[in-house]
């Protein structure tokens, strides 16, 4: 190689490089000028079409997706391109509350906060910016789709501190499948030539006549989650069973709104009993009480469980693992679990389904003190509410995602279907979007009358099924799950569990101390002879009379009316 | 004999009684290396060590966050009036002391023992194998090992088997292990021994290298057997470290841990499992009552000063080994 030739090539990559170095600067530099520069308050008019371009932090208190920004999604790119509004995520890892109270400590926030159960942590703290007047002026979707629970959402002091994470619109449709159920192997109610089931007894008695058949292959009748938090998946059945929807601690009379605790009820005594007997019979799990969630899960998966309670977001991994399974060999479509609407007494109508009701006011998403420009942010939250941005975050772009039929029904193809995993479903952004956003919730309807959920769409929620599915809810005469549940009542109030609690409060004293309590008296009642049952039941009651479950129960339906009433107004 | 002893500093005020600051000064500038390289402990000792005790003031408010100082309420010992008042704080102060005592207790007993027999061993490999396994459990997190041990004693674990098997109970009688409040001290005794004991055994191993071999040559020679050695050599020999072990370790009598107990803990052992760390955390930090969780906080740092004091001062009384 000649000596020039290598001094040419040198200065060759010495202008590659040094034009490359140019333009990355270049892009940088305008990057930066479009990422971060404040825009002039006056410049936010909505007349105002293009705006700079600015990026929000946002933490997240759900631990959900890895963190990143909405704009490298298509939908958050869309959203991106209409309102200039990119936000970081940031999904809390670890403890929830030691990170919001180093935020409160620090006095530092992220632009937009959504803190979970810590919310009243950051109330207190007065992290949050009142809504009203930015809601007033540059929010007439806000005002649209939570118009009337605008007044359910105020604070003690008249404002609005934050967004609840979703508004029920339009039309109500029921979810395509139960939240929650006594489920059973199907197997099971193949046997027995799928009876109707209603009662407990029904229930039990079909476990029981299987177990019976089938005794030597080593089978649990029921299982129970109890472990830490989770406990309230055996602790809120008297509840359903008496044919109340899940209002955590109490049940609520919709004819005069009162709302009773049923920790020590006769309702409570009659669950256990129960219990008691399988266990005294050798159907129940014993090791229910001392399993954590994980042995808990695997025993689901593992065939041998006949039965058990609990709602379906809990059970999800299990069952879907179980979907799977028996979608590669329906030969197994008998160990997957089907849902029974299961009461104490024949006729009394179930509450599996949730009932359109209030808001649930403890959970939201809000603007705080350290937040550049809440203009724009609440501006992006009014843009999201409007039909489009709502059909875009649910069903995803025409054509793409879903197809429209010459009736206006939106539905999916099998080749989209199989295309929507969840790597799409990262990539698309419908993970980012799909929840803790100001949004119309599950069970709305768009203005088209479409499900703006698009599980709950019964076109889309047929396609998912097996044969094996349509043949079983064949058998009972439905074509999805929840058509076996009775309807819901509509309760304004509902969830009593989303009631804003005061830190230190005596409500939570009472929650806390009562679930210390049961936490200590389920399992000895469950798991002693039932001769002794009635004794071990008295020395309960005894301690149980020494909480102000009076006073909990006036609280609470204190807060129940107030909200009614709000929502007459 | 040489490599025990420390090689001995130059007498540097032998002849002229210099003033003890000029003393100290001469001897700060000879050892100026070392106290240079302990400057960014000290800074860290006193940024992390000293300045939380700062927030020991929360526990004589009724503390809300984001308030200024200035802005608290003060309400002085009531905190401390609710935890001493409280069955339940006495009863997790109960448990925690047991636990610890248990766990004081066994580990140096087991450790101990067993490194006298591991000293004893001859065969190298043999000795290494065991050493390697007994250290092991040592690095599992007590997340996975709760999960081993809740495994181990489910109804259908291998205890449970192995006593069926044996004919001890009858199959469908499975023994509840953790459901039985009174067996959770011996569990979790059981555990923190399988889970340390080999690595509690490494000091006293490196103890017992220290020992003179001349020593055992002569106890030989006076007709001492194996066993005898060990208790009239081995033993003594590292009983100073032992002693500072044990004061230090009594230091901590109150903290009992809190993984073991909050993962094998349930609603049926709660009597006997919950200790003061599950308090502070189910009654203070979830109800962010953080004045009572600092008040109960305190409790345990002073206890476990005076409780350290005292045994250093009984080490030193009996003319033993100490920690100052």
């Amino acid at each position: 190689m000649g000596k020039t030739k290598r001094i040419w090539l040198l200065a060759l990559t010495a202008v590659v490089s040094l034009s490359m170095v140019t333009a990355c600067s270049g892009t940088n530099n305008a990057k930066k000028n479009t990422g971060t520069t404040e825009p002039t308050s006056a410049a936010t008019t909505e007349a105002e079409p293009k705006q700079d371009k600015v990026t929000f932090k946002i933490f997240n208190g759900v631990a959900g997706s890895k963190d990143g920004n909405t704009n490298e999604t298509t939908i958050g790119k869309l959203l991106e391109e209409q309102t200039g509004v990119n936000f970081k995520l940031e999904f809390v890892v670890g403890d929830l509350n030691t990170k919001i109270g180093t935020m409160i400590a620090a006095n530092d926030y992220p632009d937009v906060l959504i803190p979970d159960a810590a919310i009243e942590e950051v109330l207190n703290a007065g992290a949050f910016i009142p809504l009203d007047e930015l809601i007033e002026q540059y929010g007439p979707n806000i005002k649209r789709v939570y118009g009337k629970s605008l007044n359910q959402m105020r604070s003690n002091d008249g404002k609005i501190y934050f967004l609840p994470i979703a508004a029920q619109v339009n039309d109500f449709i029921p979810e395509p499948e139960a939240g929650a159920g006594f489920w059973v192997q199907r197997r099971v109610l193949e046997e027995a030539g799928y009876p109707k089931i209603t009662t407990l007894d029904q229930y039990i008695e079909l476990i029981k006549n299987y177990r019976e058949k089938h005794k030597d292959e080593n089978l649990t009748g029921l299982v129970s989650l109890t472990h830490d938090w989770r406990f309230f998946a055996t602790s809120n059945p008297p509840m359903h069973l008496m044919g109340y929807p899940n209002d955590g601690n109490v049940t609520v009379d919709t004819s005069t709104w009162e709302a009773k605790t049923y920790a020590g009820s006769e309702a409570t005594k009659k669950w256990l009993k129960v219990l008691n007997d399988l266990n005294a019979n050798g159907l129940f799990d014993k090791a229910s009480f001392v399993d954590n969630y994980d042995q808990y899960i695997a025993k689901l998966t593992s065939h041998k469980v006949l039965g058990f309670f609990d709602y379906r977001w809990q059970v999800d991994n299990a069952l879907n693992v179980l979907k799977d399974a028996a979608r590669k060999d329906p030969e197994l479509d008998g160990y997957k679990y089907f849902p029974l609407p299961v009461t104490f007494e024949e006729g009394t109508p179930d509450a599996y389904l949730d009932p359109p009701g209030g808001l649930v006011t403890n959970r939201g998403i809000g603007i705080t003190v350290s937040a550049k420009d809440p203009v724009r942010i609440i501006q992006f939250f009014d843009n999201m509410l409007t039909e489009e941005n709502q059909t875009l975050m649910s069903w995803g772009i025409k054509g793409e995602t879903y197809e429209v039929n010459e009736e206006g029904r939106y539905h999916r193809t099998q080749e989209q279907i199989d295309k929507i995993d969840e790597a799409f479903r990262e990539s698309f952004g419908f993970k980012y979007f799909s929840w803790n956003w100001p949004m119309y919730n599950t069970t709305s309807t768009l203005a088209n009358g479409n499900a703006k959920n698009v599980a709950s769409q019964p076109e889309v929620f047929q396609m998912t099924l097996t044969d094996k599915d349509k043949a079983i809810l064949d058998k009972y005469g439905v074509q999805t799950y929840s058509q076996l549940f009775a309807e819901p009542v509509p309760r304004p109030y509902f969830p009593a569990w989303g009631f804003a609690k005061e830190q230190n409060s005596p409500e939570q004293l009472w929650e806390a101390s009562k679930d210390e309590l049961t936490k200590k008296f389920f399992p000895k009642l469950v798991l002693t002879t039932p001769d002794k049952f009635e004794t071990v039941w008295e020395d309960y009651m005894k301690e149980f009379g020494k909480l102000d479950t009076a006073g909990y129960e006036k609280w609470t339906t204190e807060q129940v009316k107030a909200k009614v009433e709000l929502a007459n107004e | 004999m040489d490599k025990n002893t420390v090689p001995a500093l130059p007498r540097l005020a032998a002849s002229k009684e210099p003033g003890r600051i000029r003393l100290f000064c001469r001897k700060l500038g000879q050892q100026r290396a070392l106290a240079v390289m302990s400057v960014p402990f000290l800074i860290w000792l006193i940024i992390f060590k000293y300045l939380p005790l700062w927030g020991w003031s929360i526990a004589f408010q009724d503390y809300k966050p984001a308030k200024k100082f200035m802005e608290q309420t003060w309400i002085g010992l009531e905190h401390f009036k609710f935890l001493f008042g409280d069955d339940r704080f006495l009863r997790v102060l109960r448990n925690t002391l047991a636990m610890s005592s248990i766990n004081l207790f066994f580990g140096f007993v087991t450790a101990i023992t067993l490194a006298l027999l591991l000293n004893e061993i001859r065969n190298i490999a043999f000795k290494r194998v065991v050493q390697t396994v007994s250290y092991l459990p040592h690095f599992i997190s007590w997340v996975v090992a709760a999960s081993i041990i809740q495994t181990t004693l489910s109804p259908d674990g291998t205890i449970n088997q192995l006593l069926v098997g044996l004919g001890f109970i009858d199959r469908g009688n499975e023994i509840l292990f953790l459901g039985i409040p009174e067996y959770f001290w011996t569990i979790f005794g059981a555990s923190s021994v399988w889970k340390d004991i080999g690595w509690n055994t490494i000091v006293y191993l490196a103890a017992m290298t220290t020992i003179d071999p001349t020593q055992y040559e002569a106890a030989e020679i006076d007709g001492a057997n194996r066993f005898k050695k060990m208790i009239y050599v081995t033993l003594p020999g590292i009983k100073s470290v032992v002693i500072v072990l044990l004061i230090m370790n009594i230091g901590y009598l109150l903290e009992s841990g809190f993984e073991p107990q909050y993962l094998l803990g349930n609603g049926m052992n709660v009597d006997y499992s919950e200790n003061i760390d599950i308090f502070v955390l189910k009654y203070g930090i979830a109800q962010s009552n953080f004045s009572l969780s600092i008040a109960a906080g305190m409790f345990k740092t002073v206890v476990s000063f005076i409780l350290l004091f005292l045994a250093n001062n009984a080490a030193k009384r009996m003319g033993e080994a100490r920690l100052y």
